[in-house]
């Protein structure tokens, strides 16, 4: 990575050094203005009718590509079957706006016809029949609707399942959607193709069968879609598609109910797509089911790979790429392959150059656009996963001051914000446990456990490998189900809540291996765990209503404050990417990220694996101030140390069961701990 | 022919179908099994190994279904054709995993898959744009040779095609139960850390895991073509995702899932055909892949992934 930086940077030329010394957010400013304004003059340039033609059909596969996008980039799900909805968009048009259904006229209808959705038409010795005439201003929202409610209807089964699965089952939803098309002939007019698809109208003009009014509209919905996906992708709920992208498990654990993003995700791609489908079938003025099998599927996931996953310009400019590559690129190749074996053809007189000449006479490259597919999808996994522009950029390194960081006693200075200090209530159990078993299949990881962790206090969990203690953490916070037993919080019941609603009620968690989010910032890591605190949805994520304003504002000062009080560890490396940072810093994000979600009760699995004595200090120290913050602490530590130190109460596991509780002096004297941890033998010594 | 013979004959016709589903699930099953990959390539290594077949029988002087061969020369012509469709089938596999899935292997998300994806579209394109889009006529050596039962037809050609089906099936079972490196692929499959800890090479069960099922894929080619006596560049597609439906249906990553579940998919493809309509047995297919992920996700025969947290 920094070594392809650095080659760039000593080849660039004087002149981008230059240019590098305008501000990044003017030169992209510079370079947005600059393509727009190349994009809108481009009819006025290029008069050639197939150009723009050409340059229309690109607008509407970018609008898709940025659907697709959503999907897969954003959420991290592969849809296969994406033109599906592609389909239903255009169908529904067809059915909206088109001679293709004309049922026969009733009373029903008349209120339609006031207000011009349909008209009645008149023709002598038959009855009068329905024609649709809903405009397309009003058709093209309809139809994105449509196409959401149907990516909802097909999600809804199969968004449990692993990633995998949902590939085919979304493979199989593309391939059913064109043989419904095709076998349902009074919707569709099957292979036939749909029957005087009704062109926009703006102003009482027709856009009818020319190409540039199409072109602008194409631009416009670029323009819009680009405008929806960026809004979406800084807010809450693009944070929340990226964490389930990153790590389905840790997002639940943040608050974040995994089936109705997904859904959302899925909702919104395609009601991309369902606009999309409506543009197109409206310019082409018909329809049929080979528009939309599975290679249309395919062109747009190169589109997705090629720009980059998740990079709003990257699949645009893919978009622009792959359709010049098609209508002008390999037309001038094919030209120019055969000129060369016209020449090869004449310059040689053997047998083996005019096979070769007449080979190369033959060769149509436009035919292997498919085939250049396939390449661009397995060159780009190989060799440039993240894209031609990568949704994230590698972040600089820190200075040499940036980077020593000394461990600091006292624990944290600042007050958390969100965090406030309870109530004296010590003997009022924050977490009760009661006769909690998991079996799998015959083994019993944890069997008929009491634990009661009180009101800030903190309690450790201690135990030889496989005693259960990860398992008990999964059990109380939602991601495992127990055999029997129950847990409650603060006296209410939450066995079996899904993990989401467990981190809302004020359950926040570490993972012993650690489960961060590797591809987003530290900054941003934090923000996803505020999810279950704040509520901007996608609509006013989209207008950045005044509220959701303020609370992204209050959220990003109260991450900030929550990296600030790990001092300069995390604070100057607030906008790295996490993969980037050390493998302690990480754990600290883990904690801070577990804070940020304004929990109750903190349950942090072995928070100083891989620390330095000094570390390990420093953490000890932070831990005993979050108690006196008023939170609850419940940790499993392997350094007995640290858990001497800092627990107000120990509980020992053995075999999923409790053998001993209460204070260092008590646990250390039991000999059942002794014989656990030393061997039978010792403990007899 | 009653109605009770029709429908014997869509049993039998069925089993045939599944015969070949089996083999072609038995792929995805086992490459699932061990590495957790959804190989879309598997899709059109079969339909490149119908079409290599093809060229096998043409090459022994077979054109269409003129000549019909019996006694030790069909047996030799059948075998031949086999052995060097799956020989190449199973190279043509290691080779995509070897070059193109081997450093993805540890990348985590979907670039693996969109790997596959592409592998699979690659071929798809070089046999388009070598072979044309026609369908092609696939030789056929089989004498017409049909028995009676009951009212319906059971032809030699069936017959020859479940014994080969049942020989290969047998022979994976026996490899992967009774030999070391099928026991080495039991062990990976189940923990692949643990299996390298016990000095498992998992590279070389990876690399016989896809030399197998592309080895039988080939041979699912060579069956298509023996019994439908044509291929055609677009048949991976639809014969593919059956064949997935029917490794889910039997439990994905049960070798005896994939047989069981691939007949079943044979008998729904040939019995729904005739009850309700052929143009919905997409449809009909397709439901079941979907009830059987949400209702039972592990299938018939599928073993409980615990998930590693």
């Amino acid at each position: 990575m920094t070594e392809s930086a650095g080659a760039k940077a000593r080849a660039g030329s004087a002149i981008g050094a230059q240019l590098r010394r305008i501000p990044a957010a003017q030169r992209r400013a510079a370079i947005l203005t600059a393509v727009s304004v190349l994009l809108l003059a481009f009819p006025l340039i290029d008069r050639n009718g197939g150009d723009i033609d050409a340059a229309a059909n690109a607008c509407a596969f970018a609008t898709l590509a940025l659907g697709l996008n959503i999907v897969v980039g954003y959420a991290g799900l592969l849809d296969l079957g994406y033109a599906a909805f592609f389909a239903i968009g255009a169908y529904t048009y067809g059915a909206l706006s088109s001679w293709q259904i004309q049922p026969q006229w009733s009373e029903f209808w008349e209120p339609f016809a006031s207000l011009g959705l349909v008209a009645r038409i008149h023709a002598e010795g038959v009855p009068d029949v329905v024609h649709m005439t809903v405009s397309f201003w009003l058709g093209m929202p309809i139809c994105g609707v449509v196409a959401a409610i149907f990516g909802v209807l097909f999600g809804a089964p199969t968004l449990r399942l692993r990633g995998d699965y949902l590939a085919i089952v979304t493979l199989g939803f593309g391939e059913i959607v064109p043989i419904v098309a095709r076998n349902w002939p009074y919707m569709t007019n099957g292979a036939i193709g749909l029957n005087g698809v009704a062109p926009p109208r703006l102003f009482g003009y027709s856009f009818g069968v020319e190409s540039w009014p199409f072109y602008y509209l194409g631009l416009l919905m670029i323009a819009a879609l680009i405008f929806i996906s960026l809004r979406l992708q800084n807010s809450r709920v693009g944070r929340a598609w990226m964490a389930i992208r990153e790590d389905e498990i840790a997002a639940a654990a943040m608050g974040i109910n995994r089936v109705s993003l997904k859904l959302l995700a899925f909702a919104v791609g395609a009601a991309f797509g369902g606009m999309t489908g409506a543009f197109y079938v409206s310019k082409l003025q018909t329809a049929t089911p080979d528009m939309f099998m599975f290679p249309v599927s395919v062109m747009i996931l190169v589109m997705i790979v090629l720009g980059g996953m998740g990079s709003v310009y990257g699949v645009v400019l893919a978009a622009i790429i792959l359709q010049l590559l098609q209508s002008w690129f390999l037309q001038d190749l094919t030209g120019w392959v055969h000129k060369l074996g016209h020449w090869v053809g004449s310059s040689w007189d053997v047998q083996l150059a005019q096979s070769i000449s007449g080979w190369l006479q033959r060769v149509d490259l436009v035919q292997s656009i498919e085939l250049i597919f396939g390449i661009i999808l397995v060159t780009m996994m190989l060799f440039r996963r993240q894209g031609l522009i990568p949704a994230t950029r590698p972040t600089p390194a820190l200075t040499l001051e940036q980077q020593t960081a000394h461990a600091s006693r006292g624990g944290f200075a600042l007050p958390v914000r969100g965090i406030e200090p309870k109530k004296a209530e010590p003997q009022r159990a924050m977490i009760e446990i009661r006769k909690l078993t998991r079996r799998y299949g015959g083994i019993i990881a944890v069997k008929d456990l009491d634990i009661v962790v009180e009101t800030n206090s903190i309690v450790a969990l201690i135990g030889p490998n496989g005693s259960g203690k990860s398992t008990t953490f999964n059990l109380i916070t939602g991601m495992d189900e127990p055999s029997s037993g129950k847990v409650f919080l603060l006296d209410q019941d939450i066995t079996g809540l899904p993990a989401h609603l467990i981190t809302q009620r004020g359950i926040a968690r570490t993972f012993q291996n650690l489960r961060l989010f590797s591809n987003m910032t530290v900054r941003e890591n934090i923000l996803v765990a505020m999810h279950s605190r704040t509520t901007t949805g996608p609509l006013a994520a989209v207008l950045r209503t005044p509220r959701s304003r303020a609370e992204e504002r209050e959220a990003e000062e109260r991450a900030i404050e929550i990296i600030g009080a790990f001092g300069n560890r995390l604070l100057p490396r607030a906008n790295q990417m996490v993969k980037e940072l050390s493998y302690a810093n990480r754990r600290r994000v883990e904690i801070a990220r577990a804070l940020a979600s304004r929990p109750k009760v903190l349950l942090l699995d072995e928070p100083t694996a891989g620390m330095n004595p000094a570390e390990t200090l420093e953490l000890s120290d932070q831990i005993r101030s979050l108690r006196t913050m008023g939170l609850t602490v419940f940790l499993i530590e392997h350094k007995l140390n640290v858990v001497n130190d800092i627990a107000d109460k120990i509980i020992v596991l053995d075999h999923g069961e409790k053998i001993a509780e209460g204070t260092a002096a008590q646990v250390h004297s039991n000999p059942q701990v002794l014989e656990a941890y030393l061997g039978r033998k010792a403990a007899h010594a | 022919m009653t109605y009770n013979d029709v429908l014997l004959q869509q049993v039998i016709n069925g089993v045939s179908l599944g015969a070949m589903y089996s083999l072609l699930a038995l792929g995805f099953t086992m490459v699932y099994g061990i590495i957790e990959l959804i190989n879309f390539a598997h899709f059109n290594v079969f339909m490149v190994g119908s079409f290599f077949s093809r060229w096998v029988l043409k090459l022994t002087g077979l054109v269409g279904q003129r000549v019909a061969l019996t006694g030790f020369p069909l047996v030799g012509t059948l075998l031949l054709a086999l052995v060097c469709v799956m020989l190449f089938c199973g190279l043509l596999g290691v080779a995509i995993e070897r070059t193109v899935l081997r450093p993805l292997r540890n990348v985590p998300g979907t670039a693996a898959m969109i790997t596959t994806i592409g592998v699979s579209y690659i071929l798809f394109n070089v046999i388009l744009l070598t072979q044309g889009a026609d369908a092609k006529n696939f030789p056929n050596p089989m004498p017409v040779v049909v028995w009676k039962v009951s009212g319906a037809d059971l032809r030699l050609r069936e017959v020859l095609l479940w014994g080969i089906s049942l020989l290969l099936m047998g022979g994976l079972h026996f490899f992967v139960r009774r030999t070391r490196l099928g026991k080495a692929m039991q062990a990976t499959a189940q923990d692949q850390e643990a299996a390298r800890m016990m000095g498992i090479e998992v590279d070389t069960v990876v690399m016989t895991t896809f030399f197998l099922g592309s080895a039988l894929a080939g041979a699912a080619g060579l069956i298509f073509g023996l019994y439908y006596n044509f291929t055609s560049y677009v048949i991976g597609y639809t014969a593919g995702l059956r064949a997935f439906t029917a490794a889910v249906l039997g439990g994905i990553g049960s070798i005896p899932g994939a047989m069981v579940g691939g007949v079943l998919i044979g008998l729904i493809e040939s019995l729904g055909g005739q009850l309700l309509a052929t143009r919905w047995t997409d449809v009909i297919i397709f439901s079941i892949l979907v009830i059987v992920l949400v209702l039972r996700p592990t299938g018939l025969f599928g073993r409980m992934i615990i998930r590693k947290s």
